[in-house]
């Protein structure tokens, strides 16, 4: 009896040690493929962040106040962002690599399915980025121009621009990334379009007068000027 | 051909010129003169005829003997003003105290080509100097009601007969009048450059066809410049650039209707952001500049009582904490701490109680053409984000001086002059300061 | 001589001082016997008409405009046989002559004024304007600022004052008398039967004076003339009053009267102003004061000049334009007398030839009689360091010999010195070496005279100024039945290109006139030329 177990075990042990055998190099180029791929991420860091400070991302980034809002975020500045971004992307590419390196199927299949979609998520994240300056830009932009026009609410009117931009971005990104299609479609359609009918509602009845004023602007410039220089004469001391 | 002295001949007609066939033809016809005056004009029928009329009596009574042109480069007016031009004359020369003129007066008037605007009428008017030879040139708003035919002496001498290249004008303002030249423009460029120019965007002036022919010769028209801009950048080249300098009294400056609309944020972008492109292209000269001098000045300044400006105290105020609040994010990126503490502090006083300092006025403007400079954000959102403040300060400064004579108020702009020249040095810290850092 | 009436129209005058062109006695002063010796030459130049100054005894205190007696000959010009002589010679080649009648006044060495003055009771006292006091005609001006100081003068024989616009030796006659009248009618006839073509009256707006008036220009002057005209036409056909009236063109008008009065009248104002035009580089004067220039009676004509033996006038102008007329053209003080600039035309022109050219060529084209001063064809000189208008009225350059071929005299024996600088003088402006050259100034004039003559539309045609955009160059038409003749010039000293209007003549080719070279054909669109500095053309437009 004890030699049949000790048989067992010997059998055992040996198909053990030989799977091992044979799984140990796997591990060991998937352990070389980590750290081979941990180096290249470094250098492609170092140069993205080379290129990107040559297309002056910061400055960029900081003109249109990108960089305030991450800042309040918590968040590093740009450049530090996107190449720590890079770092991970790549490290993470030799990873799935280095695991696909060991050979099981089911692994390969899903790795495989990952980089294919890979290059749409760099282009998602592309936009997004993209989506966010842009935001940033013109909100500011509505921002001034709402303040020099002296409207009340124009914080509001900032907002809004950005809210849209946002809005806007993240549906191409989803888009770009082929997830919901259909549903992000129709969500972004019917969101879209409440807005502006909700709009035209409360410029057309809500400010009605306005309304009345601008149209006479455009096309009785006449009585329109008279009074918009009537209203300036009370208000503002000429500058030149 | 011999060209003017330093200047080579025929070396600075453009490429893509805005003089028609028209317009050439007419100048053809009149050959080279001593002095051609421009009245660039749009749709200015209502001042135009008495705008003629005071220049040919001017260019009669004291350059008699001297050919003379008068030329109006016209946007595409809608309303008949250069057939009013045309046809404006002078009856009877008796009643005016002068004779008939001995000279056939010259009259030239034809569209430019080019986007309309007077940036695109100075050119054409530069070019029809260059090539018509003009020793003295002078510039004349078609909507000056208080224009008499001294003007003309009195741009046109200094140049023909003393010899300098560049006549600034001087009005007789009313109280608050042109605040933006008087406590902004004109301060820093005397701080900075060295030149004590009170009026620094016209729109009347003087200067020498030499004068023309170097402003025809440089890149600026080629840019998308405005007009304002134009007139910054003409008068800072001027001093640059090493030209004689004087200043002109004309009277008091009255007006028709605001061509170039009084849209004070538009106003204050366009020529506080062509004062900051200027200080960037300028910035080896300005910056080992001495003290400013102050530039002759002819004629005779006399006061007349013009009515004073209404404007509304309450509305003001508000206005102004509306839009600073509002704009804090923006400032943030633009005004040191300090600077936005105190402005702050200043949003937060009553109206009565309201005071924007002239030291923080002045270190405000810097601290904005430091981070124009450095492009701290786009430089349009920058521009954008001064007009509050100048409203602001335009506040201070006529609440508490609402009771001042106009000789006070020139003596407060005086002392805001000095403190402008005083914290140059902090201009030139905050000017290479690092981005981020020190805020 | 061919008859018409008109000749006057198609004359080109030709005026002298008989005593500066040719002196063949030897006594220094030229004089009839030397003028007739010279007709050759006027007649080579192609002058029509030559108007002498005057010639008759006087004392000489003004150039012989004071005169002692009005039917002589001073002796010093020869005597009436050799005028006689001198006339017969002019008319066998052509030439006619007008002769000045000083009507306004007399020297205070005239018979008249001694019987006149000797007491008040003398018959001929009324031949004169006298006055106890100075005080009648307060509104007369002065004439001769720089000498007179009043238009009354004292006369110590008969005690009284009496009327002198002119000198104070030269007391004017009283038209309101009618004796006085028939004595100057009897003057004039005295020339007429002679032989004398024309008379040049001087002075002629000066003629009558009452009170609370200027004393020029009036009503009863005109009746005067009217009188002695009627005479004329009863009794002598044909001959020519020419009148010398320095004012306004609408005033000299007057003295045409409607056809009535004088045939001819100097156009002064115009002069001046073909200075100014040439100075300014700009047409405008010219222009200005030819519009201002009235119609006359058809029977009438201008006489026009650029230069004569008196001061260039600068009456007819404003301040503004004598300032600069000064300024220009009379830098030296002594150029400057009376009212005017005592200097000849090429000095005015600074020698330049080309500018003498084109005053010429615009004189000879314009409307009116051009009246040519001795010595401007070969372009003399001028002496302003000599009294009066002397300076102008030096002897004339014959050659580069003794006394510049004057006169055979001693020099210092000479009536006047002779103009001898480098630039004028005799020795380098004379008519026999220009004679000599088909390029001299005189060969262009000659050339430029018959031209004018074969010209009848330039003498009797209408004018009408063009306006080319370019001010620098004036243009005009002139037109007589079928001729038409343009008359384009550039006033500057530099290249101008004009665009003419000329599509009324549209269809006809332009023929320039000196070298007969066939122009473009005149189309629809602007008729271009390019003229040189101070060019001119005369083309005759000749439709096929």
């Amino acid at each position: 009896m004890k030699g049949v177990v000790l048989q067992n075990l010997n059998q055992t042990l040996g198909r053990f040690y030989g799977m091992l055998l044979q799984f140990l190099p796997h591990v060991l180029a998937m352990l070389i493929i980590f750290l081979a791929g941990w180096v290249v991420a470094i250098i492609v860091k170092i140069i993205a962040r080379r290129l990107m400070a040559l297309a002056r991302v910061n400055s960029l980034s900081e003109g249109t106040g990108l960089t305030q809002i991450l800042k309040k975020a918590d968040l590093p500045a740009p450049l530090d962002l996107l190449s720590q971004l890079v770092f991970w992307v790549v490290w993470v590419a030799f990873l799935l690599l280095g695991l696909d390196a060991l050979n099981v199927t089911e692994l390969h299949v899903q790795i495989s399915r990952l980089f294919q979609v890979l290059p749409e998520i760099f282009v998602a994240l592309i936009i997004l980025f993209l989506g966010l300056l842009a935001a940033n830009f013109f909100s500011r932009a509505a921002l001034l121009a709402a303040v020099n026009a002296n409207l009340p609410s124009a914080r509001v009117v900032s907002g809004f621009v950005r809210f849209l931009i946002i809005l806007l971005t993240i549906a191409m990104a989803l888009e770009q990334l082929a997830l919901a299609r259909r549903t992000v479609l129709i969500t972004f359609t019917i969101a879209f379009g409440a807005i502006m009918l909700s709009l035209a509602i409360a410029f057309g009845v809500g400010g009605r007068n306005v309304a009345q004023a601008m149209l006479e602007r455009m096309f009785l410039p006449t009585r329109a000027k008279k009074e918009e220089e009537e209203k300036e004469k009370a208000e503002e001391i000429p500058p030149l | 051909m011999a060209g003017r002295e330093g200047v080579p001949a025929g070396s600075q007609l453009p490429e893509a010129s805005t003089i028609s066939e028209e317009f050439l033809r007419q100048l053809t016809a009149v050959g080279e003169v001593d002095i051609l005056v421009g009245v660039p004009t749009f749709n200015n029928r209502d001042t135009i005829e008495r705008v003629v009329s005071a220049l040919q009596v001017g260019l009669t009574k004291y350059f008699q003997r001297e050919r003379c042109v008068l030329i109006n480069p016209d946007g595409g007016s809608t309303d008949g003003t250069p057939e009013i031009f045309k046809n404006a004359s002078v009856r009877d020369f008796g009643l005016l105290l002068t004779s008939n003129p001995l000279r056939t007066f010259h009259r030239v008037s034809a569209p430019y080509h080019g986007i309309p605007g007077k940036e695109t009428a100075l050119r054409t008017l530069f070019t029809a100097a260059d090539l018509l030879r003009a020793k003295a040139c002078a510039i004349v708003s078609p909507d000056s009601l208080s224009i008499t035919p001294e003007w003309v002496d009195s741009l046109i001498r200094p140049i023909y007969r003393e010899n300098f290249d560049f006549v600034a004008p001087v009005y007789q303002r009313r109280k608050f009048d042109g605040l933006l030249v008087r406590g902004l423009v004109s301060p820093v460029v005397a701080a900075l450059y060295g030149c004590k120019i009170r009026e620094l965007v016209g729109p009347d002036w003087g200067l020498s066809g030499r004068l023309a022919c170097h402003f025809l010769g440089k890149d600026v028209w080629e840019e998308d410049i405005t007009t304002f801009g134009l007139e910054v950048w003409m008068t800072t080249t001027a001093i640059v650039d090493g030209f004689r300098i004087c200043e002109s009294f004309l009277g008091p400056k009255i007006q028709a209707a605001k061509q170039y609309g009084q849209d004070v944020a538009g106003t204050v972008r366009q020529v506080v952001g062509a004062l900051f492109r200027c200080l960037d292209t300028h910035e080896e000269f300005w910056k080992t500049r001495g003290a400013p001098e102050a530039l002759p000045l002819y004629g005779f300044p006399y006061d007349v009582a013009l009515e004073p400006i209404p404007f509304s105290k309450r509305g003001i105020m508000d206005t102004f904490r509306a839009q600073v609040d509002q704009l804090m994010p923006i400032l943030e990126s633009i005004l040191t701490p300090q600077t936005l503490v105190e402005i702050r502090n200043m949003e937060r006083l009553s109206t009565r109680e309201f005071d924007y300092p002239s030291e923080l006025w002045v270190k405000t403007i810097y601290e904005f053409a430091a981070a124009h400079h450095r492009s701290v954000i786009n430089r349009d959102h920058l521009l954008q984000a001064l007009p509050p403040l100048y409203r602001g300060w335009v506040s201070s400064f006529v609440f508490r001086n609402q009771k001042a004579d106009a000789a006070n108020i020139d003596q407060k702009l005086e002392a805001l002059g000095h403190d402008f020249e005083n914290l140059k040095s902090y201009l030139i810290d905050r000017w290479s300061a690092e981005a981020g850092g020190e805020r | 001589m061919a008859t018409d009436a008109l000749w006057y129209k198609d004359a080109v005058i030709y005026e002298l001082h008989v005593r500066a062109f040719y002196d063949a006695d030897g006594d220094g002063v030229g004089e009839f016997r030397g003028l007739t010796l010279k007709l050759e030459y006027l007649q080579e130049l192609g002058v029509s008409a030559i108007w002498l100054l005057p010639f008759y005894p006087s004392p000489l205190r003004d150039d012989g405009y004071d005169i002692s007696d009005y039917t002589g000959i001073h002796p010093a010009y020869g005597t009436i046989d050799d005028f006689r002589m001198f006339l017969d010679e002019a008319h066998r080649r052509n030439i006619r002559v007008i002769t000045e009648l000083v009507l306004n006044h007399t020297s205070d060495q005239h018979p008249w004024f001694q019987e006149a003055r000797s007491s008040r009771d003398n018959p001929r006292r009324d031949w004169y304007v006298w006055s106890d006091t100075i005080e009648r005609y307060k509104k007369a001006r002065i004439i001769f600022t720089d000498t007179e100081l009043s238009n009354w003068a004292w006369d110590p024989v008969s005690k009284s004052y009496y009327w002198h616009r002119f000198f104070s030796h030269q007391p004017d006659l009283n038209y309101d008398n009618p004796v006085v009248r028939e004595a100057i009618w009897g003057v004039m006839k005295f020339w007429f039967e002679m032989g004398v073509d024309g008379l040049r009256l001087d002075a002629v707006p000066y003629l009558v004076e009452r009170e609370d008036t200027a004393c020029e220009n009036l009503p009863e002057t005109h009746d005067v003339l009217k009188f002695l005209r009627s005479r004329v036409d009863a009794h002598f056909p044909g001959k020519m009053l020419l009148a010398e009236a320095n004012q306004w063109p609408r005033e000299v008008r007057e003295y045409f009267g409607d056809g009535d009065e004088c045939q001819m009248a100097f156009h002064f104002p115009l002069m001046p102003r073909m200075f100014m035009a040439i100075k300014l580089e700009d047409r405008k004067p010219i222009v200005d004061i030819l519009q201002q220039t009235p119609d006359i009676p058809g029977n009438c004509q201008w006489g026009i000049f650029l230069r004569n033996h008196d001061e260039l006038t600068l009456e007819m102008v404003t301040d503004e334009e004598r300032d600069y007329m000064y300024d220009e053209f009379a830098r030296e003080m002594r150029a400057k007398i009376n009212v005017g600039i005592r200097r000849r035309l090429a000095p005015l022109m600074e020698g330049d030839r080309r500018r003498i050219e084109l005053m010429n060529g615009l004189l000879m084209s314009m409307p009116g009689s051009p009246i040519i001063y001795y010595g401007d064809e070969i372009g003399m000189g001028d002496n302003i360091y000599l009294g009066d208008r002397n300076g102008v009225r030096t002897p004339m350059q014959w050659n580069g010999g003794w006394n510049a071929g004057f006169s055979g005299a001693d020099p210092e024996q000479l009536y006047s010195p002779i103009i001898s600088n480098p630039v004028y003088g005799y020795q380098a402006v004379n008519a026999e070496s220009q004679r000599r050259y088909d390029h001299s100034l005189l060969s262009w004039m000659k050339r430029l005279i018959g031209l004018r003559k074969k010209t009848r539309a330039l003498g009797r045609g209408t004018m009408e100024l063009l306006a080319p955009p370019n001010h620098h160059v004036i243009a005009y038409m002139r037109a007589l039945g079928g001729e038409r003749i343009l008359v384009v010039g550039n006033l500057s000293s530099q290249a101008q290109a004009a665009e003419l209007d000329l599509r009324q003549w549209k269809g006809s080719i332009p023929i320039e006139m000196s070298g007969g070279n066939l122009f473009p054909p005149i189309g629809d669109l602007p008729y271009l030329l390019t003229l040189g500095s101070y060019e001119f053309y005369w083309f005759r437009l000749r439709r096929l």
